[in-house]
Order: structure tokens, then C-alpha cells, then sequence
């Protein structure tokens, strides 16, 4: 839109209509303008059309997310990341409908060094069966943590990979995106910080809401990056509907 | 068995028919053995050579009686028998076993061990070391013959003699008492009240009467001790062991060369598991190195397999994370423990049931074995629930391999209280600040729900007296914070909702 303005010497035909409805939407004019405009011109369309085209995503459980993720819902397989100031901000409270569902598919859920201990009762209270769970302990080295998910993301039984690492170089996460493909699994990363040319095809991040009318209940989770959207979107989710 | 050419070749003479002889002590007195030999020497060639051809029998066993087994329960001397089986197959190919004794077939080795006396010698160390260690009385009755239950009643008569053609058997065994023989209580009865004791006085009965009195079993008995009726022998096989080697022409520090060689080895086990119809779930790997102890992998599968794809696998995720001290000069395989093989059979069509049911699929197994080669056997944890009150005892973190609900301490259950419980739980209870009045962790904390009143283990000496809150942190973490309701009435942080 702003190399259009920057430079009035390129003449475009359209050019005079688009910045007078571009000049529309900035006052708050009725979307009827726009409509007219993407009709008429081929060459023009809506980002958020093109959200879920050809994709279709498990559903998340939390409407609120699924209206903003291309597919409707997480994607079948491949790597995402949860960005989170620090460990414990509801992540793991978002992915629990995912987790259920794989484990009713009858896959196993890995996870690989959490920063606490796993606690069963919870897992059973949130209905997911703990024998198709299996937990790597903390204290394994980086280099054999990121082994194992590789391994676990190229085997099919596994529906599920959760690993926390930070600061993974990009040759490293193309390598876990690949292995994820050929097994169809889903790996989820747990970071704290946010690299922008992180090759991922889905990037989450959960922050911190203060709303006058829910209070503190609510949290905000931007999708950075999905393959599928153009720009990153958010929602505000009572992640804990439970507790 | 082969039968020796002729009697001249066996080291052993036969006794010359008008020597008087028929019995030889054996070993136990040298003596008489030496004097037995020049005998041949004196006998006429010519004459001694017709009676060789006629007596000439197929086999000479050997029998070796322990009566101090008898005091022992049968698994127990089935065991030590084992054993010694064992040993004998080193002088033998066919053993078999008996109560309390053993015995092997000697003849056709007998050119080999060049004479019995060798034969004997050899045996008598190899058991008599084995009794020792296993703190039994180390002697032993032993006698040859040409039949096994012959063999069996000079053992066990305790006379160490050897009868060497079988036209003396009779004569042999006809000074033995009665006690020798397997008689039922009633039999014995019998034949003392007929005024036999030794088995020459049965030899004069007529045995029509003596099957109608005794059964058949009983002169079946007495013919197979002569040699008349067949009998037939189970021998002991030894359990399969496998054990391949291969020196390396060359020195080789890196592992990745090894390999192929490796796998070669492989290939003849998987071959020889699938001759044998076995498969297997441990095999130890030796790397030999030059003056130094030789590196050992234990590879244990968690289902038993012969598939040579899966163990080269699994022996290239050892060797990615082995150092080893030294080049290695050689390489060996060996295997002890074996498994039958079951094959599982695929479906032909894929169907929704099979795919929704991968618990026992080999896939997930390999997959898990490979991890723990890997990571070690106890970084991998499953994790399960258990019926406890107390919040930390809730969640039980096992290895992996264990079944938790084959006799574990506590029971494992899919119960838990109606309460909210976190996902993560802290290792250790984190002391919380209270700053100007109000909780603190990373950030101010504010009371979401709650107490929980948990009370419990005040039998272990470390009372558990928390009232239980939902907490949320000023950024946004849900928290499940305690108070103790004794001592400071601290407040901690158990666990993170996350």
C-alpha cells in the first residue's frame, strides 16, 4: 500500500480508487467500497480469504483460536512454537484438546526434558490416558534431547513431540520440520524468545492480558506466523476453563 | 555310531576266554588293567580274532552314579546333572541322563581318547572339581558296558568295573544283589521270600513264570541289561549357544568402519536364529583391543527378535555414543539367551482397528529400545498415577521397561479428587515472600480459589497439614500455592498449572 503512495509517478489505472478507499477504511466508511473494489479488480483480495484454503486443521478447542489459525484449527503435522515470557503461562492448558484427541487416536505423547515434573493427576483429570505418555528426564543433554525428537517426530506412534529449547539455530528446526513430516506428528518448542526467521510454519505466542471486564482471566495468544495467514493475529482465551 | 574296523585297533584289549577274567577294575586299580594288557600279547591272533568278530557289540557305555544326589530335591539334581551332562560331552556325543547318573557312549571315542583309562582320568577330574565346588562328597561309582542298563546295574552295584563284550555281561551282572535292580517294594517282597539275592538266581528261572509273577517290565529290564531287547536312549542336547568372531586385518579407530563387519556378524546370526527357529533379546558385542580389557555392548531387546535390520540399528545407536580406549584388533558376537521365535502375522488390509491399536506394535518398541540405548536405560520415564493423598506421592515417575501394575508398592489407579490439580509440579515446595502484605513470587500473586485441606502422612514422621489455593500471578501464570497449617504457616509453591 505505501510504495503505491510513496511514489505518484507509477501510474496504475486503479491507482486514484485504491487511495480513495484506502482513505475510506481509515475513516471508518462501510466495507461496501472494498467489496466493490476486490470485484472489480482481479489483482486485488482478502488476506484473511486465503486463511484454511486446502487445509484443515484439528480443531483446538478454543473457539476464540481457532477463528484466527489457517485450517481452523492446529495444523495435522509439522513443528510449531510456543513463545511464552516464561514456562507456565497457560501453554500447556492450550494444547490439552490436542493432547486428548491424539491420545484418543491411540498415539503416544513425548515429552522431551520438561522444566518440572509431570504430574499424573492432572493428565488423568484432563482425560488423557498415562501410558501413552512418556517422559524424557530433565537432565538430558541438549544434543540427545534433540535426538530424541527427531527419532520420535520420524515415528508415526507418536502424535505428539513437546521439547523446551531455547535458541535452536534454523538448520536445526528445518531438520525437526522434515523429520516431522515424514513421520506426520506434531512437535511443539517451548521458548521463551521470539526469532523472527525461525522456519516453523506456526508461531504462538502467550502473553499477559488485563481486560476491565475479565479481569485477569484471560490470556493473549498472538499468532505470529501460520502458514496460510498474512498477518499475525490475536485473541484473548480463558485458557484456564478448569482451574 | 560307527563300529570300529577291528578289534585289533581299540587300545584296549578284549580279555582272552581263557584268561578267567571277565571283570577288569577299572582305574580304581591300574593294576589289574596293566596286567590285562600283556594278556593280548600272549593270546594266538588267530584264535582271539574269531570271538572278536562274534562278540563284537555296536556300543560301550559308560555310567557314572552319584549317590550323594539322591538327598537332593529333583530340580536340584536335574540341574547339577545338567551340568555334568555337559561336562561328559566332552568325551562324548551322546549322553543321557538317569536317575542319579549319566551315561555316555564311549566306543567310537575311544581311538580318539586312545583307551578308557584316558577316558576316565578325564572325566573323573572334570567331576570330581565340578563335586568339590558344588560341596558334595567327591567320589563316584562308574562302570562300562555294552548296554546301558547294564552299565546302570554295575554302577550301581558300586563295583567300578568294566565289561567289555557282552557274552560276560552275563555273567557280570549275576554276582550283583537283587537291591541293584528298580523293584517296587512288593517285588522286592517277593524275591526275598523266594530266596533270590543276587541276579544270577533269576537268570536260572524260567522267564515265562517270571513275567507272569513280576511283569513284563521286570524281565524287560533284565533283557535290555543283557543286550537282548533294544533300548532306546533320550540324549542330551545341549541348549543352543552362538558365538561369532572376526579379526580385523588392520587396526580401526573408527567406529563407523566397523560397522559392515559388524553387520556381517549379524547376518550369521540372524541365520543362525532362523536355521534354529529361535530369535533373541540380548546379545553381548566384544570389541578386542590390543593389551587391554576388550569393550563390552550389552544390546537388550524389549521383544525378542532376529531381524537383522533392527539390531544393526540398534548397534549403530551404540556405537554413536561409545568412546572406545583403544584401535580394535577383533570383533565378537556372542549370544546365550534365546527365545522361540513367533511370528506375527500383518493384515492384508488395513484396517481402522489394527491402526488404532499400536500398543504392541514392533514400530513403537523398536522405537523406545532405540531411545534407550541411546539416553540409558532409566532417562525414559513413564508416568502414572497413583491412589495417594498426599500431593507429592500422586505421581509416580517409572522407568519405562516396568510394568507398574505387576506388584508395584503402590497401586496405580485412574482415580483422582475432584480438586484442580497442575500439569507441572516443582521438585521441591518453593518458599513464597510476602511483600507489603501481599504473596509474592516472580510477580504479586492474588487468591483464586480455595483451600483444599489436605492432612496425611502423619504416621511417616513428617506431618502434611496445607490448606491447598488456586493462585494467579500479575503475569498471568496459574499457580497451586499451600499454606502450613503448623510450625511458621509458610506459604510455598507447589505446582504451575502452565
Amino acid at each position: 500500500m505505501t510504495t503505491i503512495q510513496n511514489h505518484p509517478d507509477t501510474q496504475l489505472p486503479y491507482q486514484n480508487q485504491y487511495q480513495s478507499a484506502q482513505a475510506d477504511t481509515f475513516h471508518g466508511a462501510g466495507s461496501s467500497d472494498i467489496d466493490e473494489l476486490i470485484q472489480s479488480n482481479p489483482k486485488l483480495w482478502r488476506g484473511c480469504d486465503m486463511a484454511g484454503q486446502g487445509i484443515h486443521g484439528r480443531s483446538t478447542g478454543f473457539t476464540q483460536l481457532d477463528a484466527i489459525l489457517p485450517g481452523r484449527g492446529w495444523p495435522e503435522k509439522g513443528l510449531m512454537e510456543v513463545i511464552t515470557p516464561h514456562w507456565g503461562m497457560g501453554e500447556l492448558q492450550l494444547l490439552i484438546p490436542l493432547m486428548r484427541s491424539i491420545v484418543e487416536q491411540g498415539k503416544w505423547i513425548l515429552w522431551i526434558s520438561p522444566p518440572y515434573l509431570l504430574y499424573a493427576p492432572a493428565l488423568v483429570q484432563a482425560g488423557i490416558n498415562t501410558d501413552q505418555v512418556l517422559v524424557v528426564k530433565l537432565d538430558t543433554s541438549c544434543k540427545d534431547a534433540l535426538w530424541s525428537m527427531e527419532k520420535a517426530l520420524q515415528t508415526e506412534n507418536c502424535g505428539l513431540v513437546l521439547a523446551w529449547q531455547n535458541w535452536l539455530p534454523t538448520k536445526v528446526l528445518r531438520r525437526l520440520q522434515l523429520a516431522a513430516d515424514t513421520g506426520d506428528t506434531l512437535g511443539v518448542l517451548f521458548k521463551h524468545h521470539d526469532s523472527e526467521h525461525s522456519p516453523s510454519p506456526l508461531r504462538l505466542k502467550i502473553q499477559d492480558s488485563y481486560s476491565e471486564n475479565a479481569g485477569f482471566n484471560e490470556s493473549e495468544v498472538t499468532v505470529i506466523k501460520a502458514r496460510g495467514n498474512f498477518r499475525s493475529l490475536s485473541a484473548n482465551i480463558n485458557l484456564y476453563q478448569q482451574a | 555310531m560307527k563300529d570300529p574296523d577291528s578289534e585289533a585297533q581299540l587300545p584296549l584289549p578284549c580279555i582272552a576266554p581263557d584268561s578267567g577274567a571277565q571283570i577288569i577294575q577299572l582305574p580304581a586299580r591300574p593294576k589289574n588293567v596293566a596286567k590285562a594288557r600283556p594278556s593280548k600279547t600272549a593270546t594266538d591272533e588267530a584264535s582271539a580274532k574269531p570271538i572278536a568278530k562274534r562278540s563284537r557289540s555296536k556300543n560301550l557305555w559308560y555310567a557314572l552314579y552319584l549317590p550323594q544326589l539322591r538327598e537332593l530335591d529333583s530340580t536340584q539334581q536335574k540341574k547339577y546333572l545338567d551340568q555334568l551332562a555337559g561336562h561328559m560331552q566332552s568325551v562324548s556325543s551322546t549322553v543321557s541322563f538317569h536317575p542319579q547318573a549319566l551315561i555316555c557312549e564311549i566306543r567310537s571315542s575311544l581311538k580318539y581318547f586312545s583307551g578308557i583309562d584316558v577316558i576316565h582320568q578325564k572325566l573323573q577330574r572334570l567331576i570330581e572339581r565340578q563335586l568339590q565346588q558344588w560341596n558334595l562328597a567327591d567320589d563316584f561309582f562308574y562302570a562300562a558296558s555294552p548296554t546301558v542298563s547294564g552299565s546302570l546295574l554295575l554302577a550301581r552295584s558300586g563295583n567300578n568295573v568294566l565289561v567289555y563284550r557282552q557274552e560276560n555281561l552275563r555273567s557280570a551282572l549275576g554276582q550283583l544283589s537283587t537291591d541293584v535292580l528298580d523293584l517296587n517294594k512288593e517285588q522286592r517282597r517277593r524275591l526275598l521270600n523266594m530266596g533270590i539275592r543276587h541276579l544270577r538266581d533269576i537268570w536260572r528261572l524260567p522267564s515265562d513264570g517270571l513275567r507272569k509273577r513280576f511283569g513284563s517290565n521286570f524281565v524287560n529290564q533284565l533283557n535290555m541289561a543283557l543286550g537282548i531287547a533294544a533300548e532306546p536312549t533320550h540324549n542330551y542336547i545341549p541348549p543352543p549357544a552362538f558365538a561369532a568372531s572376526y579379526d580385523l586385518p588392520y587396526e580401526i579407530e573408527n567406529l563407523d568402519r566397523l560397522l559392515p563387519i559388524a553387520d556381517e556378524l549379524l547376518a550369521q546370526l540372524c541365520d543362525f536364529l532362523r536355521r534354529r527357529d529361535l530369535s533373541t533379546n540380548s546379545l553381548a558385542l566384544s570389541l578386542l583391543h590390543e593389551k587391554r580389557d576388550s569393550t563390552v555392548i550389552n544390546i537388550g531387546l524389549r521383544m525378542a527378535s532376529r531381524s537383522q535390520q533392527h539390531l544393526t540399528l540398534l548397534l549403530e545407536t551404540h556405537f554413536g555414543r561409545l568412546s572406545i580406549p583403544a584401535p580394535i584388533v577383533a570383533i565378537k558376537i556372542e549370544v546365550r539367551k534365546f527365545d522361540a521365535f513367533f511370528a506375527k502375522s500383518e493384515s492384508f488390509l488395513e484396517n481402522e482397528a489394527s491402526r488404532l491399536k499400536p500398543y504392541n506394535d514392533s514400530n513403537l518398541n523398536q522405537f523406545m529400545e532405540q531411545l534407550q540405548a541411546r539416553l540409558g536405560e532409566n532417562h525414559v520415564k513413564s508416568v502414572s498415577n497413583a491412589t495417594q493423598h498426599c500431593p507429592e506421592y500422586a505421581s509416580l515417575q517409572l522407568d519405562y521397561k516396568e510394568n507398574p501394575n505387576q506388584g508395584g508398592p503402590v497401586a496405580i489407579s485412574t482415580e483422582v479428587c475432584a480438586n484442580p490439580r497442575p500439569l507441572w509440579l516443582l521438585q521441591e515446595p518453593k518458599q513464597l515472600n510476602i511483600n507489603k502484605g501481599r504473596l509474592f513470587y516472580r510477580k504479586p500473586i492474588a487468591i483464586v480459589s480455595g483451600p483444599e485441606r489436605i492432612e496425611t502422612r502423619w504416621w511417616s514422621g513428617i506431618d502434611v497439614c496445607r490448606d491447598y489455593y488456586v493462585a494467579r500471578e500479575h503475569s498471568g501464570s496459574r499457580l497451586w500455592i499451600y499454606r502450613e497449617r503448623i510450625g511458621k504457616r509458610n506459604w510455598f509453591l507447589h505446582g504451575l498449572f502452565a
